[in-house]
């Protein structure tokens, strides 16, 4: 995690979250938020911070000029913790990807291929 | 009450810094001011962008240059 930008600047700022969750798809999605981030689409932060209320996180959020949610599945718990704080987001699910959860290996084909996707729709 | 700066040293900190002072003073309510400029310790809390304001350990503003009213607002305990 880094610090988006600094100062207020005139910079774009991203924050990626992921639900890590317990399934194949939480990993996928942690590995993607990794991934967009490592590719300059913004910077991941925590989600359990969130959904923890944890006042600098949830106006961090508040700030950003994008949230980006990568939910695991769609029971979506990603969604809902910025919907119960009434944060705006965009969302992505990985199952929407062609992933399957409990069954698709996440290998980094996968990951790469999910990140690109996802990546040029933010 | 405890009022923190959280920012690494830049202008509009430091101009936050300012207007919160004359928030304070406007407000006649004894508080302190404290700069936490260390980008760990602004990150712990959280802070993904400064300048951020934080009212007794509560963030209540991250990346913008608040001026006097609106943090005279936060410090009598609105939004």
């Amino acid at each position: 995690m880094g610090c988006a930008c600094s100062c207020g600047g005139d910079c774009k700022v991203n924050l990626i979250y992921a639900c890590s969750g317990a399934a194949n798809t939480g990993l996928l999605a942690d590995q993607v938020a990794r991934t967009l981030a490592s590719n300059g689409k913004g910077s991941m932060t925590c989600l359990a911070a969130v959904g923890a209320d944890l006042s600098g996180f949830l106006a961090s959020a508040r700030s950003a000029d994008k949230n980006v949610v990568v939910d695991g599945c769609k029971v979506a718990y990603g969604a809902k913790i910025f919907t119960k704080n009434g944060l705006p987001f965009e969302h992505f699910i990985t199952t929407d990807f062609g992933v399957v959860k409990g069954q698709t290996p996440i290998t980094g084909e996968v990951i790469e291929t999910v990140a690109l996707q996802i990546g040029r729709l933010i | 009450m405890v009022i923190q700066i959280l920012g690494t040293g830049c202008p509009k900190c430091k101009a936050l810094e300012a207007n919160a002072r004359q928030a304070i003073e406007a407000s006649g309510i004894a508080a302190t001011i404290e700069k936490v400029t260390e980008i760990d310790k602004i990150m712990d809390m959280g802070v993904m962008m400064t300048p951020a304001l934080a009212i007794d350990g509560q963030v209540v503003s991250a990346g913008k240059l608040l001026n006097k009213d609106q943090i005279l607002a936060y410090v009598k305990g609105g939004k």
